[in-house]
């Protein structure tokens, strides 16, 4: 019996005592390794040896969770009093809810490293970079793979084991030319192979080379309103934080979601599907399983423009009276149109190309308005000159039924699948 | 408290390498009430080891999930394992760091752990206090939210210690409806150093404090949209302390300035109006304890006050031991690590805008027109100083007086051009402890200022 099973396996016995009606145990064990580049130069190797153990009790309907990162006897013991002691003080509640069956042994993704390849990766990346875009100065890269190994158990007889390891890369960097600089951007991705240059993947080339387009840029003049194209690497925050606000658990459960009457409806463009598919082959290591037990499966939050499905816990669905979305996860896969990108550019009169966007939290108004960063003006057609000091402002899910393209381009970083989209309608105004 | 794993281990640093050692324990407590409802009852403990080892210019890391003086050894030998993987293939060739002071810390005082119940207990009649006496309340959340870190540490040329850090805080998050049916909210945290029942004395303490949060969520429900463009403003202390940290304190971090940040050609300039002081602070500002104090980092320096801006001028960056060495500047202890499997990153610790001579009241009655902008729900800011904030609170100025609250927008500029613009400074200092700083790690950091009157752009429709 490896550790972790035999840790979670302990826990588990001892959580089960009289009144507890659901509890479940997981036990990880994890082994990261890390080169870290500031300002262009490799500064650190880091090796990480991790352990977590996560405990969840429900006694008379009162929950309790505890998480700790140790599998020692007397650490495992001290967890399970914390967690009983936490459920004791909470209060009851009947939606309190974990998975009855499922059972399942799971190896993916890339679970040994070779750190040797890996450093010649990250050095090519640098050299290519240093040669192909001498404009760019690197704030700081991060190459890292991480292997890993969890147990999930819980006392109904559900148990899944599963064994994964992916390498990822993450890059800050910005433009300069003397004393001028562009705003800093970023570009990464999460991948299960080192067989191809770490230059090729996800977004990286197209925003090193905007990088050093941004370096002189054009304040905005006065206000008008115009389309915005958002870039993958920008669509997946908007649209996460439009589900955050119209279709989360904590919007449901206040009764704040504009969208809690609007299932099966149309809440946004027909051409617009939105869908969580950790199973799918772009994805790294998607979730098996939720944190309450179920088998994760894919699922549309909104398909052909009409509300799915909310993105709910079991917890949150039963409060509300609803169904429980499929897999907890945010593999976010966003349906590509038949517009080739350089068409939605064309069709644009005026507006902006978006890369980054830094704004305030939207509320659960849906209201958004922040500056538009590493974003370039577009006018008749053609993408003209970078922008600064520009904000834009509109309404997260207005803006998603004033849709005037989505491309048939996208953008894979492992996490997601995401295509550039167009919107008309947005507020752009400048100084 | 941890036991003693690592004083006794300076005979395994190997000779002539700076080591560094540190065992950690870092604990989180929370719990949420979202409309009555206990949504979160969490308690999170972790720790463990870590080394770092520094050869001719990089460095090797190594951590492990183990309290024992086994695995701090080994965790040393792992690190030197990784710098040499990493000298072998870079040849940086740099040499030894300069020396810094050594010694040991006075031991500091330990903190009480509460039980899961006292973060309950302490909500719960909030809860029912809001409940009841409020009207026109769409939702309410309420979070109690505890976290602490207590190192150990060990290196081998520079000061000991062994610290504890803790912290807790109540979040008041009151939603409410314009007659429209547009979604409103207002939010606040309050709290400090300590645990719990030192932070916060006791539920009915804050009644008088979340009244005001719901008088602010009734005049924004009578709200309007604030116009768009550049405006006249006043930003209270906790902006002001959000535009130290996100604006301005990033830009000057060593590593970023060394990455490309505005402050790069900007030592010695004047950035700002010579109304206009700044100072990452250590332990004690204005006489005053700190909220979130550093007496030793984690490099082993001896923590103390690193001057930003004087009187407009740019003055000095924060750095670590080695960007210190690159800049000819002294480490004053700004190098921190979040968890024990983290190695140190150069971090801000209790940021601010010194106070300046103005009433606020004075601030409000010299401005014809403009806004008074209250508290923020977030911030961002990049190296070109570029920053954004989110407001969450603010009032228009009309002929000199306070008129109608503002919906949600945002406010943004250019620090270096913007803190030009600073006209007015108050006598006010107002701090905020509560958030993370984000930089490949978290962080625990404290910003602070005045209210400043200025000019930044407003976002809106």
């Amino acid at each position: 019996m490896n550790r972790e099973l035999q840790a979670a396996k302990a826990a588990l016995s001892q959580l089960t005592v009289p009144g507890v009606t659901d509890a479940s145990v997981t036990a990880s064990t994890s082994r990261r390794s890390e080169f870290t580049v500031d300002s262009g130069k490799f500064s650190l190797l880091r090796t990480t040896l991790d352990h977590s153990l996560a405990l969840m009790a429900v006694k008379d309907q009162r929950r309790g969770t505890v998480s700790g990162n140790s599998f020692d006897d007397a650490a495992i013991q001290s967890a399970v009093k914390d967690c009983l002691a936490s459920a004791d003080a909470g209060q009851p509640d009947p939606a309190w809810e974990i998975a009855k069956a499922g059972t399942g042994s799971f190896t993916t993704g890339a679970p040994e490293p070779d750190m040797d390849k890996l450093f010649s990766r990250t050095q090519e990346l640098l050299d290519t970079i240093h040669r192909e875009y001498p404009k760019v100065l690197l704030e700081q890269v991060v190459t890292a793979h991480t292997a890993g190994r969890g147990v999930y158990l819980n006392n109904h007889g559900v148990q899944y084991e599963t064994t994964s390891g992916n390498y990822e890369c993450w890059v800050m960097f910005s433009g300069h030319e003397g004393e001028k600089a562009s705003s800093f951007n970023h570009a990464g991705f999460v991948t299960d192979n080192l067989d191809s240059p770490f230059i090729e993947r996800s977004s990286l080339r197209q925003n090193l080379q905007d990088a050093e387009n941004q370096i002189h840029t054009l304040q905005t003049e006065g206000k008008f309103t115009g389309t915005v194209i958002f870039t993958p690497d920008c669509l997946g925050g908007m649209v996460g934080e439009l589900l955050g606000n119209y279709a989360s658990d904590g919007v449901l459960l206040d009764g704040t979601s504009l969208w809690k009457d609007a299932l099966d409806t149309q809440v946004v463009d027909k051409r617009i599907t939105i869908s969580m598919r950790p199973s799918d082959p772009r994805i790294v290591n998607g979730q098996k399983y939720t944190g309450e037990g179920f088998l994760a499966e894919d699922y549309d939050v909104i398909k052909d423009g009409v509300l799915k499905q909310f993105m709910l816990s079991a917890y949150g669905a039963n409060k509300v009276g609803k169904k429980r979305a499929p897999n907890g996860s945010y593999a976010m896969i966003i349906a590509p149109g038949d517009t080739p990108l350089s068409d939605l550019i064309k069709n644009t009169k005026k507006g902006l190309l978006v890369s980054r966007y830094s704004g305030g939290a939207a509320g659960t108004s849906g209201e958004f308005s922040g500056v538009a960063k590493n974003s370039f003006l577009i006018e008749d057609g053609e993408i003209k000159q970078a922008v600064s000091e520009t904000m834009i402002s509109g309404n997260l899910a207005g803006m998603l039924n004033n849709l005037a393209g989505i491309s048939q381009e996208t953008v894979e970083d492992g996490i997601s699948s995401l295509p550039w989209l167009a919107v008309e309608g947005i507020s752009i105004s400048g100084k | 408290m941890i036991p003693d794993i690592v004083s006794s281990l300076r005979d395994s640093f190997a000779p002539g390498a700076h080591s560094e050692l540190r065992a950690q324990r870092s604990l989180a407590r929370r719990v949420v009430l979202l409309g009555g409802n206990l949504v979160g009852n969490t308690r999170s403990d972790s720790q463990g080891v870590s080394a770092r080892v520094y050869k001719n210019g990089v460095y090797g890391f190594a951590s492990a999930a183990d309290l024992s003086a086994d695995a701090a050894k080994r965790a040393l030998s792992t690190a030197s394992k990784n710098a040499i993987f990493l000298d072998e293939r870079v040849k940086p060739g740099k040499g030894a760091l300069p020396d810094i002071a050594s010694g040991v810390l006075p031991a500091q005082k330990d903190f009480k752990d509460l039980e899961q119940k006292r973060y309950l207990d302490f909500v719960t009649p909030l809860d029912e206090y809001i409940n009841t006496k409020y009207e026109h309340l769409t939702s309410r959340t309420i979070v109690a939210t505890a976290d602490s870190m207590e190192k150990q540490i060990l290196t081998s040329d520079g000061y000991a210690a062994h610290i504890f850090s803790p912290r807790a805080y109540v979040y008041v998050i009151l939603n409410s409806q314009t007659k429209d049916g547009m979604p409103v909210e207002v939010f606040e945290a309050f709290g400090g150093p300590g645990s719990l029942d030192v932070a916060l004395t006791s539920p009915e303490a804050l009644f008088p404090k979340v009244d005001a949060l719901y008088e602010h969520l009734m005049k924004k429900r009578e709200g309007v949209f604030a116009d768009a463009g550049k405006k006249t403003v006043i930003l209270s202390g906790i902006l002001s302390g959000i535009l130290a940290h996100e604006a301005v304190g990033h830009t000057v971090e060593a590593d970023l300035v060394l990455g490309g940040s505005v402050a790069g050609p900007m030592l010695n300039k004047m950035v700002a109006s010579p109304l206009v002081s700044m100072t990452d602070f250590a332990h004690t500002a204005f006489g005053q304890p700190v909220e979130l104090p550093v007496f030793v980092d984690d490099e082993g320096v001896l923590a103390d006050d690193a001057e930003l801006i004087k009187d407009g001028k740019l003055i000095g960056y924060m750095v670590n031991r080695e960007t210190g060495r690159h800049f000819g500047m002294t480490p004053k202890g700004n190098a921190r690590a979040y968890a024990f499997n983290d190695e140190p990153l150069i971090r801000m610790r209790n940021t601010a805008v010194h106070p300046g001579t103005s009433k606020l009241e004075d601030m409000i009655a010299a401005t014809e027109d403009g806004y008074y902008m209250v508290h923020t729900n977030n911030g961002q800011a990049d190296t070109t100083g570029e920053f954004m904030f989110g407001v969450s609170t603010g009032y228009e100025i009309k002929n000199g007086k306070l008129g109608r609250a503002i919906f949600d927008t945002t406010i943004s500029g250019v620090a270096f051009d913007m803190l030009k613009t600073v006209d007015m400074v108050s006598d006010q200092m107002t701090w905020a402890s509560s958030g993370f700083c984000g930089k490949k790690q978290p962080m625990t950091v404290s910003m602070g200022g005045p209210d400043l009157r200025c000019q930044v752009t407003i976002g809106g429709r």
